[in-house]
C-alpha cells in the first residue's frame, strides 16, 4: 500500500502553551527569553509579538525599545519536547504511529486513516481544527513523503493537501530550507541564486554533492521518495495496574489478604524490572452487589518491597467490607518513581535518612496516626532563635547547615513567656526573677549574648539573651528584649536546658 | 584615660565595611577621638582618604593594615615611622605581585622581613572551641609571633556580645600574661554608625554571592560593629583598664604621618652633569633656536624667560624634563603625540615639542594654571597614537623600572545602575524588578526617588523591599568597587615608588599599577604624566606617511601652513566628515553659523559643542553677539579680562572657576574643590553647600541673583563635561591639521581614516562616500590588487585612486591575507591558484561574499560556485570540472550585488542601496536628501533614506536627533519627544525610514522637523528579492500572505541577516 504521510507543524508551541496557562497573555505582545551571555535573549515570540517586528535571537532590551509594553517570562528548557510527547501522545487518536519531530513538528504516518474520516481532506482538517481548538497554531500538510509534507508545512502555497504521486512537483516550488538542511547550506544556496528547488533538481549530483555534500543529496531522494524515510512513533505507557478476577466471591479477610499479596507480588516484580517504586497505591475490590471498597496507601519513598507494602494495606484491611463477596480485585499506582536499589553493604551500618528500614517505619507511623503527626526539624540559618530552626519539608531533606556552636535550650518555647525580673543595669544578668508564680535565684549566669532583628524580614528591638542557674541546679534561657538604655524593655524566659 | 579605635575596617576592603574613611573619620571627631586608624584588608588604598578629612578636622589618623595571611593568623600592622611605612608598602607589593589583580598573598615569613619598626596586633578566633579554650594550634602562633615581633607583639580583644565575651576576654588576659603580648582593646569597626548594618549585611550579600534571605551566619549577628564612643569602650573593658591604655601607647608610639612621604622626581633626565633647571634653561633655549631661527621674537624671549623663571621658583625642572624624555622618545619612535593640559599650551612646552601650538598666537597666562598657592605639580596630558601608546607606556615601564613606575589606580565608584543592580539582587529582587528600578536612575537625585516614577515604572512605591532597596541604593552608591587602571596616568619616582605605595598587578598583561587614584596623589602632591592614546593622532600619522610615500611632502604637526583660508572656507560649509572633534551633528549644524576664520574660532568651536556650555544656555547668546546681534557688554569690569576672549561669554572651564574667584570670592582651593566635587560624585551633598556659598558670595558682590544661578548651572554641566581652554587649543590644533589635510589631500585623508577604524562617528560607507564626492576614485577590494589596508594607487584624476583593503571585509584575518599576498606574485588567475596559496574555504567564500574575484572575471556568485566545493584535491580531475561547465547560475541584479558588498564590506561602490527603490519614493513625492534645499522655510515634505546615527543627547530634553543618508546625501532630522514616543517603534526597528515634516532652513543648515514617520525596511527586502531572477518562478505577490514564511523570514532576514550596519545610537 501507497504511504502517506502528514507533518504538522506548530508555528507558536511554546507561547501557545504559555497563553493556555494565562489567557490574558493571547492579546498582549509577548516573548519568552533565555539568559545567554549575561543577556537576555528571546527564544520565542507570539503572533501579536511577530506583527510589531519581535524575532527570535533578539535581545529583550532590544526589542523593549520598540515595544515598551513587551511581556517577557522564562522559556523552560525542554519545554517543547515535553508539550510534543503529550501532543503526539494525543494524536494517536488519527493514527498509531506519531513521531515527535523536533523542534517544532510531529509526523503522522496516515497511511490507510484517513479513508475513517471520508478522504485525505476532511482528515487534514479535523486534525488541524481539533488542535486550533485545542489552542494552538499549526499548519499541516499531506503527501506521499515525509519531507515533501514537512517542506509543504512549512513553506507551501496554496493548498497544504499534495495528492498523491504530485509530491516532486509540490516540492519543485519549495525553498531549498524546505529540504530540512543546515543553515550554512542554505545560504550558500539562496546566495547562488538558488531559491526554489526546481533550480538545482536536474543539476549533475556530483557537483552537489562537491558542494554541499552527501547530505543535500540524501535530502533531495527523501523529498522525492527516492530513499525511504521511517518514523520512530511515540508509546504510550501502560498504567501501573493488575486485576484478579476471583471464580468465586471473596467474603473472608484471609481471602482478601491472600488477593493483596497476590497482587502486591505481581505489580512489585513489574516495578522491579522496570526500575521503579510507589509513592501511593489504591486497592480495590468490586463487590457483587456493584459496590466498590477501597484502601488507599503512601509511602515516603518509591518501593517495591511486598512485605513493607503489605504491612501499610494491613491495617487498613479490616475496613473492607465484603459483603455479599467480591468478585474482582484491582491494585493500582497512580503515582509512581524512578528507583534504583542500592548495593546491599556487606556492613549493615545503621544506615542514617537513607536506610529503607527508617523509611518503612515511618510509613507505618504514618498510616496509624497520619503523615501529620510525624515531624523532622532541621537547622536553619538564622540567628533569631525562632528561626534557627524549621520544619523539614520531607523525610529525605537534607540539613544545608550546622546548629550553632552556641549553647542551645534542649527545649525551645515556641514563644517565649514574660517574666518578673530583678537585674541590675546596664548589662549584667538578672539576680532574681519570676517564673509561673514560682521565684527563682541566679546563682550562676553567662551573657549577654546580642541577636539583633533579622532587618529584612521583621523590625523591632534587639535581644540580650542570657543563660541562668537557680539553687537548685536548673538551667533557663532568658532574654533581655530592647536596650537598657530605653526604659521601655521587657524580660521573656525562652527555654530550658537539661 | 582617653581610648584610640585601632580595627578599623573602611568600604576599601571592598564588599567588607560599609563606611567612607571620610565618615568614619568625621564620627572619630564627633565623639571627641585625638586619632583612629584605618586598617583595610591588605591595602593602603583608603588611608589617604582618611588622612585628608582627619586633617581637614584636627585629629591624627594612623595609617595602617590589616594583614590577611595565607598560612597565618591575620595581624594589624601599624608603622611607626616612614621607614617602618616603606617596608609594609614593600610586603603589600610583594603580596600583590605574586597574585592576581584584587589578591594579595602574604605569607608570615614575609612579614617577618618587613616587620621592623612596625608594632603588630594580633586578632585572635572571634570564638572559643567547646572547652572554653584556645586551641593549642592558636597557642603556637602566639608564640611564634611573639618569637618573631618581641614586645611589638600585642594582642586585640573586642567585646562582639556573643555570649562568651567574659569568658574570650579572661582567655586572652591569660595568654597575655603568659607570652607578654600586651592586650589592646578594639572594638573591630566595620562602619560608623549602627544604622549602616543593614547595608553591612547587604554587602556581605554581594561579597558572598548569596542573597539576603539565605546569606545566614555570614552576616554579623548584631550591629555592635560601629564605631564607639569613647565612654562606653571604656565601660565594656572596665575589668581591664590597661587594655584601653594600651590603644593610648600604641596610637604615641606610631608617630608617622602621610605628610612626611617626601615625592622626589626623577633625577636621570638630565644630560651632561648640568642641574635639571640648567638643562631645562638649555633645552628651552635649544628648541628656540631651531623654531624661531637665530633671531628669536621678543615676545618668546620674554615668555621663556618668564617661565623658567617659574619653574624654577616652583622647581618643576624634572617634571617638565620627564615630559619632554618621554615625547623625545615617542618622536624617535615616529610615534606621533601632541602635549595638551593646563601647562602644555606654553612657550616652553612648544620650544621642548611637547605640544605643537604656537604660543605666540596666545595670551594664555602660564601660572594661571597652576595654583601655585596649593603648591600642586603641573598637570600635562600627551596624547599618543592609540595603536601604539602601548609601546611608550612600556618604554616608561623599561627606563625608570617597575618598581619606580606605574599607572595610577581609578577607584571604581558604584554608580546608579551599578548599585541598584547589586542591592536588587542581594535583596532577592527578580531581574526584571531590577532592570525597572535601574530605568529610574535618570530621575535619581539628592533627595531620593520620585514616586510618580516608581510607578510609572510598574513598581509599588509602598513596597518595603523596594524601598528599602532604594535606600541602601542611596547609600551604596559612591561606594568604591575595585581598583582599576586610570587610562595613562603614571607616577614616576626618584627612588623606590613601593616605599611610598603598594604597587599591584593590572587587569592588562604588562601593566602594574598602585594603590591610589590621582585625587589621592595630588593630596600627596605625587607628580603625574598622563600617557593618552588619541584615535586620531593614528590617522594623521598614517596620513603624514602617505603624503611623504605618494606626494613626497614631509609634514608634521608644527609644519602644517597655517591659517588657511580655503581650510576654513571648507569647515564653514560643514564639509567635515572624518575631521577630528567637529564632525558629529552637533558640531555640523554649528559650523556654518560660527563660520570660523582663524584658528582661536576652532578652539571655541571645539568647547562651544559641549555639554557645559549647551546645559549652561551660553551657546546661543554667544552666536548672537559674535555674529553682533547682541551687545557685548560684560556684568562687571572685573569680569572683563577673565571673559574678554569670549565676548562676555563664559565658554571655558577656567573662566567659569575664574568667575567663582573673582566674583564670589572663592579662594583657589575652594574653587577647585568646587570643580572636583561636581565632577566626581553627586551623592554627598556638597554641591548645595557651594551653590549658597556661590550664589552669597556674587550676591556680596553686587552681581543679580540671576546671573549667579546661570553661573552655577554652567559650572554643573562643567564639572563632569567641561573642556579646559588649554585642552581645547591642543584639540583645535589636531582639528586643523585633519581639516587641512582633508581639504588638499582628500585621498590621504580617507584611506588614512580608514586605516584607523575604528574611531570615529561615522562609517566607513560615509567616509568612502565622502571621498568619491571629493573627486578621489574609488576601487573595490579585490585578490589580485588589494593588500590589507586600504592604499592609494597611481594618480586618477587629481588624486590618487584610493584601493580598498582587505581590513574592511569582514570576518578576515590578517594572517590568512598575508598568505594570499606572499603567494600572489604576477597575479592569480583561477580560485585553485589560491587554494594552493594555502586558503582555507572558509577564507575563499568570504571573498567571494566580498566580490574580490572581479579581476579573474567573476562576480561573487560564479566565484562562490568555484570556491564552494569541498574537499579539494590539488591534482583534481580534468574531466571533473568540465562536467560542471553547463550549469549556469541565475545572473545577480545590481540590486542584490549591492546588498550583498553592504553584507561583506559594510560599503557599496555599486550604487546605493536607496537609488533602486527611487522610482517607488518618487510616485510617494519622496524628495532626495540633495533637493531638500531647494524647498523654501517651513515647507511640508517627505524624505527617506537609510539611518545613519540616531541621536538623543541628555542635554536635549528627550529631542531625538537622527541623520539619515540616501544617493543624493544626507539630511537631518529633528524629532521631538512626543514625535518619539509616539513613533519609536519606526525610529528604533527601521533601516531604511521615510519622515514627513516641517524644512527648516537656516543658512546652509537644513532640518527636517518630524512630523511622521514610517518603516521603509521592506522595501531593501525587494532588493533581493527573486522576482528579476531569469530562472526564477514567476509566483503572484498575492500568494504570500498564506504563507506566514516566504519572503519574510526565509530569504530575507536569514541573508540579509543584518547586511546594512546597524544606525549608530548615541545619549
Amino acid at each position: 500500500m501507497e504511504k502517506r504521510f502528514l507533518s504538522l507543524w506548530f508555528g507558536h508551541l511554546a507561547t501557545d502553551w504559555f497563553s493556555l496557562r494565562q489567557p490574558q497573555l493571547k492579546s498582549i505582545p509577548f516573548v519568552l527569553r533565555t539568559s545567554s551571555h549575561g543577556r537576555m535573549i528571546i527564544t520565542a515570540a507570539n503572533t501579536v509579538a511577530e506583527q510589531q517586528g519581535i524575532r527570535i535571537g533578539m535581545s529583550v532590551a532590544d526589542a523593549r525599545a520598540f515595544v515598551p509594553d513587551l511581556e517577557a517570562l522564562d522559556d523552560k528548557p525542554d519545554l517543547a519536547g515535553r508539550l510534543l510527547k503529550r501532543l503526539a501522545e494525543w494524536c494517536i487518536r488519527f493514527t498509531p504511529a506519531v513521531a515527535i519531530d523536533l523542534p517544532d513538528g510531529l509526523i503522522m504516518d496516515v497511511s490507510g486513516c484517513t479513508h475513517l474520516w471520508s478522504g485525505d481532506a476532511s482528515y487534514l482538517n479535523d486534525v488541524v481544527s481539533k488542535l486550533n481548538a485545542r489552542g494552538y497554531d499549526v499548519r499541516a500538510s499531506i503527501a506521499d513523503t515525509i519531507g515533501a509534507a514537512w517542506g509543504v508545512a512549512r513553506f507551501g502555497k496554496g493548498s497544504l493537501l499534495i495528492e498523491s504521486g504530485r509530491h516532486i512537483e509540490a516540492v519543485m516550488q519549495l525553498p531549498p530550507e524546505a529540504l530540512r538542511l543546515e543553515q550554512e547550506n542554505v545560504e550558500r544556496l539562496h546566495k547562488l541564486g538558488l531559491r526554489e528547488i526546481r533550480q538545482f533538481i536536474r543539476m549533475p549530483r556530483t557537483a552537489l554533492r562537491r558542494r554541499f555534500g552527501q547530505v543535500l543529496i540524501q535530502q533531495l531522494d527523501k523529498a522525492v521518495g527516492q530513499e525511504i524515510e521511517t518514523i520512530d512513533p511515540v508509546m504510550p505507557i501502560e498504567p501501573y495496574q493488575e486485576r484478579l478476577p476471583c471464580l468465586e466471591p471473596i467474603v473472608t479477610a484471609t481471602g482478601i489478604g491472600i488477593a493483596l499479596q497476590q497482587l502486591l507480588e505481581i505489580l512489585c516484580l513489574r516495578l522491579q524490572q522496570e526500575q521503579k517504586g510507589l509513592r501511593a497505591a489504591a486497592f480495590k475490590g468490586y463487590r457483587v452487589d456493584g459496590k466498590i471498597e477501597q484502601v488507599d496507601i503512601a509511602t515516603n519513598r518509591p518501593s517495591h518491597h511486598v512485605r513493607h507494602l503489605f504491612k501499610l494495606f494491613e491495617v487498613k484491611l479490616s475496613t473492607i467490607e465484603p459483603a455479599l463477596g467480591i468478585e474482582l480485585f484491582v491494585l493500582e499506582a497512580p503515582n509512581v518513581e524512578d528507583h534504583f536499589s542500592h548495593q546491599e553493604k556487606i556492613w549493615e551500618g545503621s544506615g542514617g535518612l537513607e536506610d529503607e528500614r527508617l523509611s518503612e517505619l515511618i510509613d507505618r507511623f504514618a498510616s496509624r496516626f497520619g503523615i501529620a503527626q510525624v515531624h523532622r526539624y532541621v537547622p536553619d540559618e538564622h540567628y533569631w532563635p525562632e528561626r534557627s530552626l524549621k520544619l523539614a519539608a520531607s523525610f529525605q531533606e537534607k540539613a544545608t547547615t550546622g546548629f550553632t556552636d552556641k549553647p542551645r535550650p534542649l527545649q525551645l518555647l515556641s514563644v517565649p513567656e514574660r517574666i518578673d525580673v530583678t537585674a541590675p543595669i546596664p548589662d549584667y544578668p538578672p539576680m532574681l526573677f519570676r517564673y509561673n508564680g514560682q521565684l527563682h535565684k541566679v546563682v550562676k549566669a553567662d551573657g549577654p549574648e546580642r541577636i539583633e532583628q533579622e532587618w529584612w524580614l521583621q523590625q523591632g528591638q534587639h535581644r540580650d539573651y542570657y543563660r541562668v542557674e537557680d539553687e537548685e541546679g536548673h538551667r533557663y534561657w532568658l532574654f533581655r528584649l530592647g536596650h537598657y538604655d530605653d526604659k521601655t524593655y521587657q524580660w521573656f524566659i525562652h527555654g530550658f536546658f537539661a | 584615660m582617653s581610648y584610640t579605635e585601632l580595627q578599623v575596617t573602611s568600604n576599601f576592603s571592598f564588599l567588607r565595611g560599609a563606611s567612607h574613611p571620610e565618615e568614619l573619620v568625621e564620627q572619630a571627631v564627633a565623639y571627641g577621638y585625638n586619632a583612629i586608624a584605618i586598617t583595610d584588608r591588605n591595602t593602603f588604598a583608603g588611608i589617604v582618604r582618611g588622612h585628608v578629612a582627619a586633617k581637614k578636622s584636627g585629629i591624627r589618623i594612623l595609617p595602617a593594615c590589616r594583614l590577611d595571611l595565607v598560612d597565618g593568623q591575620s595581624l594589624l600592622a601599624f608603622p611607626t615611622d616612614s621607614s617602618a611605612y616603606s617596608r609594609l608598602s614593600n610586603l603589600l607589593t610583594t603580596g600583590n605581585l605574586r597574585a592576581e589583580k584584587g589578591q594579595c598573598h602574604l605569607f608570615k615569613r614575609d612579614v617577618y622581613a618587613h616587620s621592623s619598626g612596625s608594632k603588630f596586633v594580633l586578632l585572635p578566633p572571634e570564638s572559643l572551641n567547646p572547652s572554653f579554650d584556645f586551641d593549642t594550634e592558636f597557642k603556637k602562633v602566639v608564640r611564634e609571633y611573639r618569637d618573631a615581633f618581641g614586645d611589638q607583639l600585642y594582642i586585640a580583644a573586642s567585646r562582639r556580645y556573643s555570649g562568651d565575651d567574659a569568658k574570650l576576654l579572661h582567655r586572652i588576659a591569660q595568654l597575655a600574661k603568659q607570652f607578654q603580648v600586651p592586650m589592646v582593646a578594639t572594638n573591630d569597626v566595620h562602619y560608623h554608625n549602627p544604622g549602616r548594618r543593614e547595608l553591612q549585611d547587604v554587602v556581605t550579600c554581594v561579597r558572598e554571592k548569596c542573597i539576603i534571605h539565605n546569606a545566614g551566619f555570614r552576616l554579623h549577628p548584631n550591629a555592635e560593629r560601629y564605631l564607639k564612643p569613647i565612654a562606653e569602650m571604656q565601660r565594656l573593658f572596665r575589668q581591664y583598664p590597661d587594655a584601653i591604655r594600651q590603644t593610648q601607647d600604641i596610637a604615641e608610639a606610631c608617630t608617622f604621618s602621610l605628610d612626611q612621604l617626601k615625592y622626589k622626581y626623577p633625577k636621570e633626565v638630565t644630560s651632561e652633569g648640568r642641574t635639571p633647571q640648567e638643562e631645562i634653561t638649555f633645552l628651552a633655549w635649544k628648541g628656540a633656536a631651531e623654531i624661531f631661527g637665530a633671531i628669536i621674537p621678543d615676545k618668546i624671549k620674554a615668555n621663556i624667560t618668564y617661565e623658567l623663571a617659574f619653574i624654577e621658583q616652583m622647581s618643576y625642572a624634572e617634571y617638565f624634563l620627564t615630559v619632554y624624555d618621554i615625547v623625545r622618545y615617542a618622536r624617535e619612535q615616529k610615534i606621533l603625540c601632541q602635549g595638551r593640559g593646563s601647562a602644555a599650551n606654553s612657550t616652553i612646552c612648544y620650544c621642548l615639542g611637547i605640544t605643537s601650538v604656537d604660543p605666540s598666537k596666545f595670551d594664555l597666562l602660564f601660572e594661571r594654571f597652576i595654583s601655585s598657592a596649593r603648591n600642586e605639580p603641573p598637570d600635562i596630558d600627551v596624547d599618543f597614537e592609540h595603536e601604539r601608546r602601548e609601546e611608550v607606556m612600556q618604554y616608561i615601564y623599561r627606563k625608570y623600572g617597575r618598581d619606580r613606575a606605574a599607572v595610577v589606580a581609578t577607584v571604581t565608584q558604584q554608580h546608579h545602575k551599578g548599585a541598584i543592580r547589586d542591592m536588587g539582587k542581594a535583596m532577592g529582587l527578580s531581574v526584571d524588578t531590577i532592570g525597572s528600578l535601574s530605568g529610574l536612575i535618570w530621575d535619581f537625585a539628592d533627595e531620593g526617588f520620585d514616586r510618580q516614577r516608581i510607578i510609572d515604572q510598574g513598581l509599588n512605591p509602598d513596597d518595603k523591599t523596594i524601598i528599602k532597596v532604594l535606600q541602601l541604593t542611596a547609600q551604596f552608591m559612591g561606594f568604591p568597587r575595585q581598583l582599576g587602571q586610570h587610562t595613562g596616568g603614571f607616577v614616576i619616582t626618584e627612588g623606590k615608588l613601593s616605599d611610598l605605595c603598594p604597587i599591584l598587578n593590572a587587569r592588562m598583561e604588562d601593566r602594574t599599577n598602585i594603590e591610589w587614584n590621582k585625587d589621592d596623589i595630588d593630596a600627596l602632591g605625587f607628580m603625574k604624566i598622563d600617557v593618552l592614546a588619541l584615535g586620531m593622532l593614528t590617522c594623521i600619522r598614517k596620513a603624514f606617511d602617505l603624503a611623504k610615500t605618494q606626494y613626497n611632502l614631509d609634514l608634521t604637526l608644527a609644519n602644517i601652513p597655517q591659517d588657511d583660508a580655503a581650510v576654513y572656507e571648507m569647515i564653514s560649509h560643514a564639509d567635515t566628515i572624518g575631521v577630528f572633534q567637529i564632525e558629529s551633528r552637533a558640531q555640523q549644524s554649528m559650523l556654518p553659523r560660527l563660520r570660523p576664520k582663524c584658528f582661536y574660532d576652532l578652539v571655541i568651536e571645539v568647547a562651544i559643542v559641549r555639554p557645559g556650555p549647551i546645559q549652561g544656555d551660553m551657546v546661543h547668546p554667544y552666536l548672537r553677539r559674535r555674529n553682533g546681534e547682541e551687545a557685548v557688554e560684560y556684568p562687571s569690569e572685573a569680569l572683563k579680562g577673565i571673559l574678554g576672549r569670549t565676548l562676555g561669554v563664559p565658554l571655558f572651564q577656567e573662566q567659569a572657576m575664574k568667575i567663582a574667584i573673582v566674583a564670589a570670592g572663592f579662594s583657589a582651593t575652594e574653587a577647585d574643590e568646587l570643580r572636583r566635587a561636581m565632577a566626581t560624585f553627586k551623592a554627598k551633598g556638597k554641591i548645595s553647600y557651594f551653590e549658597q556659598k556661590l550664589i552669597k558670595g556674587m550676591a556680596a558682590n553686587g552681581y543679580t541673583l540671576e546671573y549667579s544661578q546661570r553661573v552655577f548651572r554652567q559650572l554643573e554641566g562643567f564639572g563632569s563635561y567641561g573642556f579646559p581652554e588649554s585642552h581645547a587649543v591642543s584639540f583645535a590644533l589636531l582639528v586643523y591639521v585633519s581639516s587641512w589635510i582633508k581639504c588638499y589631500y582628500p585621498d590621504i585623508f580617507a584611506c588614512a581614516l580608514l586605516n584607523s577604524m575604528p574611531m570615529g562617528f561615522y562609517q566607513p560607507a560615509q567616509i568612502v562616500i565622502d571621498a568619491q564626492k571629493h573627486g578621489v576614485e574609488v576601487r573595490p577590494v579585490d585578490v589580485n590588487r588589494s593588500q590589507w589596508d586600504n592604499t592609494l594607487e597611481e594618480m586618477a584624476g587629481q588624486y590618487h585612486a584610493l584601493r580598498l583593503g582587505f581590513r574592511q571585509v569582514r570576518s578576515l584575518r590578517v594572517e590568512d591575507i598575508k598568505l594570499l599576498i606572499a603567494a600572489r606574485k604576477n597575479g592569480y588567475a583561477s580560485v585553485n591558484q589560491l587554494r594552493d596559496a594555502g586558503l582555507s574555504e572558509a577564507v575563499l567564500e568570504r571573498l567571494a561574499d566580498a566580490d574580490a574575484f572581479r579581476s579573474m572575471n567573476m562576480d561573487r556568485r560564479n566565484a562562490l560556485w568555484h570556491v564552494s566545493v569541498k574537499g579539494h584535491q590539488p591534482q583534481a580531475l580534468v574531466h571533473e570540472t568540465h562536467t560542471e561547465e553547463g550549469i549556469d547560475l541565475p545572473v545577480m541584479q545590481l540590486s542584490e550585488h549591492v546588498v550583498h558588498d553592504y553584507a561583506a564590506t559594510a560599503l557599496s561602490l555599486k550604487a546605493h542601496p536607496v537609488s533602486f527603490v527611487r522610482d517607488q519614493l518618487d510616485q510617494f513625492r519622496i524628495l532626495s536628501a540633495s533637493s531638500l534645499g531647494k524647498g523654501m522655510n517651513g515647507d511640508y515634505v517627505k524624505v527617506a533614506g537609510l539611518i545613519l546615527v540616531r541621536q538623543r543627547p541628555g542635554t536635549a530634553s528627550g529631542i531625538c536627533f537622527i541623520t539619515i543618508e540616501d544617493e543624493t546625501g544626507t539630511a537631518n532630522l529633528v524629532v521631538f519627544q512626543k514625535m518619539f514616543d509616539k513613533f519609536r517603534k519606526e525610529i528604533i526597528q527601521s533601516k531604511l525610514i521615510m519622515v514627513e515634516g516641517e524644512l527648516q532652513i537656516e543658512g546652509e543648515v537644513i532640518h527636517v522637523i518630524v512630523k511622521k514617520c514610517h518603516n521603509f525596511s521592506p522595501l531593501l527586502g525587494k532588493l533581493t528579492a527573486s522576482r528579476d531572477d531569469s530562472l526564477a518562478l514567476k509566483h503572484s505577490r498575492a500568494d504570500e500572505k498564506s504563507s506566514p514564511f516566504l519572503d519574510k523570514k526565509h530569504s530575507n532576514d536569514v541573508i540579509q541577516g543584518k547586511i546594512f550596519p546597524e544606525g549608530r545610537n548615541f545619549r
